[in-house]
């Protein structure tokens, strides 16, 4: 979960903070169908200067480290585009004028079109998912779902527990993998590396079971879905910023989509 | 505070714990995991339970708890009452009112990201209004000095802190007993040292039943009202108050396989085992460790961090491992301790500095020699090479290990067969045993049979000429060791001697290091504890 802000570090308190979770996830989803919708880049274009203005004015989250976190996700988006425009099927269209023309690879623009609308999307579906999920921490998300949208207890906090544990999962690959390379076992061949693999990640998925039904048993100890109706203790309020947040993404969507392109 | 239900409950004339004829058997299973207990334990007592791994004690923390029946399949017999509730046919979440449980594990019992959400969490669960919420969470905080934490990352807790925080998690709540299963057994020495003091002082103030199960017996004895001792089958030993409890449980405790307190085994108690300090360093063979079998020399390495850039997790580190030499790495969590070993394995390249190993002379396992051979940077072996120079054997949740220069797998099997294997599956989490079962590592949640076991077999290793590097937290093994390597913040801050180092730990509070070494200094600092003569804070 790399898009956790316990990742990111502190959170400046701005104007997003301080919207609901649920409202964020509202905006959010308008500006997904927006971008989905559409084929051409120059909507995501639009929109992922929308969402770059709202992270860096109203979000609060510390915009240095997001390159960092988001280095992996950067690079699928490039390798996305590079390949979407190499292998697009117009670049067989000899009617088309080439672009560029290496060797036995030819691009046409239709298929630069395609492919940059292509990773662009992604762009912006990783941008929207930052200024959903940033500016609060998950438990708010929990804490919302279940107060606005009533969401089970024990989906939303049940998910926020194994949540909080998934870290441990990718300590317990490390060591397995450790351990089984100290005894010599998995190096070799292709074959044998996916055999090796399947087995540590058999084990890996054993010692996440056992911690799961740890952590069960102790929200289970502390009376957790026994029962009685379930208090809070952070009520989140619908202000006039979640109606303003959702108001002003909506506009931004559609503009994003009817503008003459 | 607890002060309107405190004198209510301390009035009342029913028994905080009444077991009549107790017992479960886990569902599958032919073996009881806990049979015929009977015993009665007066409101604002502290009962400690001691009995051997597998023995049946957390089984009893999660009946006391309502978990057993209610929420584990098994069959039950006899009578269990909390208060004036029948456990069996009580619904779990009337007793979850009154029965605060703490585990062992502190990162598989806390739930939310923050310390404040974390405490609400368990109230939140019983339907406490927002206002009395907000007014019980920082008051149970303070209670376990954890006063002003309430915005910080559970994540950024140490041990011991993260301890304390489910030991606040249930006084939220106000519960009228308080059921701790090996709270410390994770933890470093401060980190036990700091969940014990706070411990002792709420079984001082009596307001809560407290039902502790610990290991680690120098600490938490002196706070014990009352003792359980449960055998390896399950069944009870003996109840009875802890003063008087004295000699005649010590007998019973080294059949059952679980630690004595050396405040029990007194001189004219033949001590055996890991038990005495002085018996252990009387017995260390006397011998010249030759070949070096294991060189680093000046290692450093640099994590990437977000706050500053970098961590240093090994600041210029230099160590070297004789032929049949065993060395503690003793230090805090987080000094460096596994990275360090990581390095040494070839696991993690360092920074600066290099490491060297070679095979046991005559033992080379790859045939390359052996004998005189160079001593060779581990990350540029292949993986068949490594094997015959250094072996790493994990503790599953905490990264402790032993490393050391032989064939890991026959090891390991063999460590499997002889502490234990062939025995009945244990019950459900009794980490003690699964540590056995899976090769853990040394001797992390091991009852003292346990631990000799695997002592026992670490002697024979390293009678073949072995080299064995001890990453541990209890302060009983070190005299098994040739030399202590004490790490703090990267840098190794002592090397030497066992004894120097159980006389002056280089660390600050230096009580936690050596409290539980059989010498003098153990029953001292619980006699300090006990009396309650002070409590540095």
């Amino acid at each position: 979960m790399s898009l956790v802000p316990a990742s990111l570090g502190p959170i400046r308190p701005a104007f997003l903070t301080r919207v609901t979770p649920a409202a964020r996830l509202i905006a959010g989803l308008t500006w997904l169908v927006a971008a989905i919708v559409t084929l051409d880049p120059i909507v995501p274009v639009r929109l992922t200067l929308a969402a770059v203005a709202a992270l860096v004015l109203w979000s609060g989250l510390p915009l240095r480290r997001i390159p960092r976190r988001m280095a992996p996700l950067g690079f699928a988006i490039l390798s996305l585009t590079f390949f979407s425009i190499v292998l697009a099927a117009s670049n067989a269209d000899r009617s088309l004028a080439a672009v560029l023309e290496i060797g036995p690879v030819r691009i046409t623009a239709p298929a630069v079109s395609a492919g940059l609308a292509i990773g662009l999307r992604v762009v912006v579906i990783g941008l929207t998912t930052l200024l959903v999920f940033g500016p609060s921490d998950p438990t708010r998300m929990a804490d919302s779902l279940v107060q606005q949208w009533h969401v089970p207890d024990r989906f939303a906090y049940g998910t926020l527990g194994a949540m909080r544990v998934a870290p441990f999962m990718a300590d317990d690959w490390a060591v397995i993998g450790a351990a089984r390379h100290l005894r010599g076992i998995g190096a070799g061949s292709p074959a044998s590396r996916i055999r090796d693999a399947a087995d540590r990640l058999v084990v890996m998925l054993v010692a996440a079971i056992r911690g799961a039904e740890r952590l069960a048993l102790a929200m289970d100890a502390r009376g957790f879905d026994s029962g009685v109706r379930r208090s809070h203790f952070r009520e989140l309020r619908v202000t006039w910023r979640d109606w303003l947040t959702v108001g002003v993404a909506v506009g931004v969507a559609v503009a994003a989509v009817a503008l003459p392109r | 505070m607890t002060e309107s239900a405190g004198p209510e409950r301390l009035a009342s004339p029913a028994p905080a714990i009444e077991a009549d004829g107790l017992g479960w058997t886990y569902a599958g299973r032919s073996r009881p995991a806990l049979a015929g207990l009977t015993f009665r334990l007066e409101p604002g007592r502290t009962l400690l339970v001691l009995g051997p791994s597998g023995s049946g004690k957390s089984t009893l923390a999660r009946a006391l708890a309502g978990l057993v029946p209610h929420t584990l399949p098994g069959t039950w017999q006899g009578r269990l009452r909390v208060g004036d509730m029948d456990v069996e046919t009580t619904p779990a979440r009337f007793l979850g009112e009154r029965v605060g449980l703490v585990f062992q594990d502190p990162d598989c019992q806390l739930v939310m990201a923050r310390v404040d959400d974390e405490v609400a969490f368990g109230l939140e669960n019983r339907g406490w209004p927002r206002a009395q919420m907000e007014a019980r969470v920082p008051e149970a905080l303070a209670q376990v000095g954890l006063g002003g934490f309430d915005l910080r990352a559970t994540a950024t807790l140490s041990g011991g802190e993260k301890q304390r925080l489910a030991i606040a998690d249930v006084l939220a709540a106000r519960p009228s007993l308080i059921v701790l299963d090996e709270p410390t057994a994770n933890l470093d020495p401060p980190g036990m040292f700091d969940t014990l003091e706070q411990l002792a002082v709420l079984a001082r103030r009596r307001e809560h039943t407290i039902v502790l199960i610990e290991h680690r017996l120098e600490a938490a004895l002196p706070m014990a009202d009352d003792v359980l001792l449960i055998d390896d089958e399950g069944r009870q030993l003996t109840f009875a108050p802890a003063d008087s409890v004295g000699r005649r449980a010590v007998s019973l405790l080294r059949r059952s396989g679980a630690w004595v307190p050396s405040a029990w085994s007194g001189a004219d108690v033949p001590s055996a085992g890991v038990e005495s300090a002085a018996a252990a360093i009387a017995s260390r063979p006397d011998r010249r460790p030759e070949q070096v079998l294991l060189q680093a020399v000046n290692l450093t390495l640099d994590y990437p961090s977000d706050e500053s850039g970098t961590h240093r997790a090994l600041d210029g580190v230099s160590l070297e491992a004789r032929s049949g030499e065993r060395i503690a790495v003793v230090g805090p969590n987080g000094a460096g301790k596994s990275t360090l070993l990581f390095v040494l394995c070839g696991l993690r390249r360092p920074t600066r500095g290099r490491v060297g190993l070679r095979s046991i002379a005559g033992t080379g396992g790859t045939g390359d020699g052996g004998t005189g051979e160079e001593l060779r940077d581990p990350s540029r072996l292949r993986a068949g090479e490594i094997a015959s120079r250094i072996g790493l054997v994990f503790q599953d949740p905490e990264l402790g290990f032993v490393a050391r220069t032989a064939r890991d797998e026959v090891a390991a099997t063999e460590l499997a067969a002889r502490t234990g294997r062939g025995r009945p599956l244990p019950p459900p989490d009794s980490d003690g045993v699964l540590a056995r079962f899976g090769l853990g590592e040394p001797t992390f949640g091991l009852d003292r049979r346990g631990t000799e076991a695997v002592m026992t077999l670490l002697d024979e290793l390293r009678a073949t000429g072995q080299a064995q590097l001890l990453a541990t937290h209890d302060p009983r093994l070190l005299p098994h060791c040739d030399r202590v390597v004490a790490m703090d913040r990267g840098r190794v801050v002592f090397d030497g001697s066992p004894e120097r180092f159980l006389a002056e730990p280089p660390y600050s509070p230096a009580e936690p290091w050596r409290s539980g070494t059989g010498s003098t200094a153990g029953p001292a600092a619980a006699a300090g504890a006990a009396a309650g003569a002070e409590v540095p804070r």
